[in-house]
């Protein structure tokens, strides 16, 4: 048997640069993206530091903030208000992974392949347009005591009208979930209508003919095409329901007591009306961590699940 | 030499665009206005449906040179950090409306309001104060603001709805409860109550009306919030609130609206509701009245009138520091206040000022009036501890929407005061 032949590893050869012009114009490419950099850094990175440092401290809004520890993340986990606000933003997230985005991949699929399909989601898409706050007065008019919804039901004799929509927690939350997949569900649909519409139509035919089709159809391939939509849809409904806001303050200000409250309105009721900056940061560091953290967790999981793929 | 160019241009670029994203407004014009001439003095307020008022008043203070650059909020909670954070830059406004209790203790305490002991030593002697109101702008013995309105604490009334079922005007507690009770008999709704903004006025009435010296410890930490009083107070508002004296609190209809066309037959409100039915064209003393809140408790001896104020401060090294301390003097006088109180429909401060509407006038007549037997005292949300107040909101919005047992949320109140009052020994 021949003795192998021992050949010295070759030389790592650096590749030629295959565009020499791009190479020269990249340090002043750079240049040009340092303000960009700057500003983001000044406008996000320095807040959130400051905001991370004033979650140490006692402050009011005037004067010096007096570094006090982690006393107010104390404060907050002992808080009985914080477990409510955490309750409620975990049924935010639910509630919009389940409804807006639930509702704008039927509005979607429903409508793919029909001629004209794009004006089918227009009505759906329009509430979008309108702002948080805008949505939350609308719908206060629908679901406030002798509203709306509660004449209506009382007209056409049907059950609930003396429920109380606004005021009873937890339906108070959900009922402003509604209200938030009004909202969301067209934008959704319009997302998920793309995503459908990029789908290559061979593979589905190719089903077809193997006698697929309906839910069997749906479930075995076009939804695992839908996939890198579907991450993006998720991904923004999660950070969205993490940090809602406008809809729960126009509509309950978080009432009746706390009862609505989320993390994000807790965060701005005790920065700006209790005046507790030091606790309102601790809310807003614990938002962020989560809000980052469900982020990164999610988005890798999915991103895995496509290269495995 | 290109790339050097290029290089030169985009850390010109960077730097003009840090510049630009991080330089205040430096408007670097002259130093304000001396010597007599006429200012323009910059106004800021969370009052920002007033500016008709205040336009007036300029017609009347341009008299004397003065005129405000009125700029108004709509949200109280953004303008309160507006006017925190105008302090930490070059533009502290010359005036600006904020609030009494411990929320201008605050401003004081950091040296950001200008001091007005002398104003308000003249203001005395002119009788253009009454009594006991210096007490809400007083801190360590010197004044700081002046009061830009105050407002009594009255109950409103349908008019037509009395007359219909035969009523009058209540003249003790029980009397109050008769008629209530008069009303749900009818399918009527005695009372007006809101579980946001205003969820504390009830308990405010009350506790004043059963035991003025409970509701002064409160303010102080010398009483409690589980006190027999207090609590008494509580169980008496829950029996009103579940023999359905009062809307259901889920209703966002305007306040003047409801009383205005008798969907609630009362309303406890301060006298700035008067402006409020006014603008729904409710004419005073024909569509509706006003009468003192009975107490409570018939043992206790005066009446007890709740009172709000306002106050108008200056700004320490503001732009015209000075002439905004003139403007706050001038605000005092009877002349200010007489069109001030015409225009805005109200009361005013000042006891020389004419009150225009009658019920008003009478109402003012029996409280600050000879031999007035009425106790003034401050607003809860003003009188108590910001901590213990946001505390009072979450509190009080739950009992006015649900009646639970009272116990754990005095619990809670009185745990968070007795935090509070610990910090400050």
């Amino acid at each position: 048997m021949a003795a192998p032949t021992v050949t010295a590893p070759a030389a790592p050869v650096r590749p030629a640069p295959q565009n020499p012009t791009r190479d020269a114009y990249r340090w002043p490419a750079r240049v040009f993206v340092l303000p960009g950099l700057l500003i983001v850094a000044v406008l996000l990175y320095l807040p959130f530091v400051w905001t991370s440092y004033l979650s140490l401290t006692e402050y009011n809004g005037l004067g010096d903030p007096e570094f006090v520890g982690l006393e107010k993340y104390q404060a907050m986990f002992a808080d009985a208000g914080f477990a409510t606000s955490l309750r409620n933003t975990l049924f935010w997230v639910l509630g919009t992974l389940v409804f807006p985005v639930g509702f704008g991949l039927l509005i979607a699929v429903l409508a793919h392949g029909i001629k004209g399909s794009f004006w089918y989601r227009v009505p759906f898409l329009l509430p979008y347009a309108i702002s948080g706050v805008a949505v939350g007065v609308i719908w206060t008019f629908i679901l406030q005591s002798g509203g709306a919804l509660d004449e209506a039901l009382m007209f056409l004799n049907l059950p609930g009208a003396d429920l109380r929509w606004l005021l009873d927690a937890p339906l108070n939350t959900f009922v402003m979930i509604a209200a938030a997949t009004w909202q969301g569900a067209g934008v959704n649909a319009l997302l998920f209508g793309i995503g459908l519409q990029s789908i290559p139509k061979e593979p589905i035919e190719a089903a077809r003919l193997d006698g697929a089709s309906g839910w069997t159809l749906f479930r075995t391939m076009t939804w695992p095409m839908l996939t890198p939509l579907t991450t993006v849809v998720i991904g923004l409904s999660i950070v969205g329901s993490l940090k809602q806001f406008d809809i729960i303050w126009a509509m309950t200000k978080g009432g009746p007591g706390a009862s609505s409250e989320t993390l994000a309105l807790t965060m701005y009721k005790e920065t700006f009306v209790s005046n507790d900056y030091g606790f309102g940061a601790a809310v807003a560091v614990f938002l962020t961590v989560v809000t980052v953290a469900a982020s990164v967790i999610y988005l890798r999981r999915q991103l895995a699940d496509a290269k495995g793929a | 030499m290109k790339r050097k160019t290029l290089l030169v241009t985009g850390a010109t670029a960077s730097l003009a665009m840090i510049l630009a994203a991080c330089g205040g407004t430096d408007d670097g014009e002259g130093a304000g206005n001396e010597g007599g001439e006429d200012v323009t003095l910059g106004f800021y307020t969370d009052k920002a449906a007033w500016e008709p008022s205040f336009d007036a008043m300029n017609e009347e203070s341009q008299k004397s040179g003065m005129t405000l650059d009125f700029t108004g909020y709509s949200d109280p909670t953004a303008f309160d950090s507006f006017i925190k954070q105008s302090f930490r830059t070059d533009s502290v406004p010359d005036l600006f409306t904020w609030h009494t209790g411990g929320q201008l203790a605050d401003l004081v305490d950091q040296g950001l309001v200008a001091e007005t002991t002398d104003l308000w030593a003249e203001a005395e002697a002119n009788g253009s104060v009454p009594e006991g109101l210096i007490d809400n702008y007083t801190y360590d013995g010197k004044q700081y603001c002046v009061p830009l309105n105050v407002a009594y604490w009255p109950v409103y009334y349908n008019k037509a709805v009395f007359e219909e079922y035969d009523l009058e005007v209540p003249e003790s507690w029980a009397d109050l409860m008769e008629i209530a009770q008069t009303l749900v008999d009818n399918g009527e709704v005695p009372f007006h109550q809101m579980n946001i903004i205003f969820e504390f006025v009830w308990f405010q009435a009350m506790l004043a009306g059963n035991s003025p010296e409970s509701y002064q410890g409160l303010q102080t930490g010398d009483a409690s919030y589980t006190d027999p009083e207090v609590v008494e107070v509580m169980e008496q508002w829950k029996h009103m609130i579940d023999s359905g004296y009062f809307i259901d609190p889920g209703v966002t209809t305007d306040p003047q609206t409801l009383l205005a066309n008798g969907d609630v037959a009362m309303a406890y409100f301060g006298t700035f509701f008067t402006g409020q039915l006014t603008d729904i064209d409710a004419k005073s003393g024909e569509d509706y009245g006003v009468f003192t809140m009975p107490n409570m408790n018939p043992d206790v001896e005066n009446r007890q009138m709740i009172l709000e104020t306002g106050p108008l401060c200056v700004g320490v090294g503001s732009e015209n520091e000075q002439a905004a301390l003139d403007y706050s003097a001038w605000w005092m006088t009877d002349e200010a206040q007489t069109t001030w109180s015409s225009e805005r429909g109200d009361v005013s401060f000042n006891p020389n000022a004419d009150v225009a509407d009658p019920e008003l006038s009478a109402l003012v007549e029996e409280v600050t009036g000879e031999g007035s037997n009425y106790t003034i005292q401050q607003r809860y949300l003003e009188a108590n501890p910001l901590p213990v107040y946001t505390l009072s909101t979450e509190v009080f919005g739950d009992f006015v929407t649900n009646a639970p047992d009272p116990m754990p949320g005095l619990e809670r109140l009185q745990a968070e005061a007795e935090a509070y009052w610990a910090d400050q020994k």
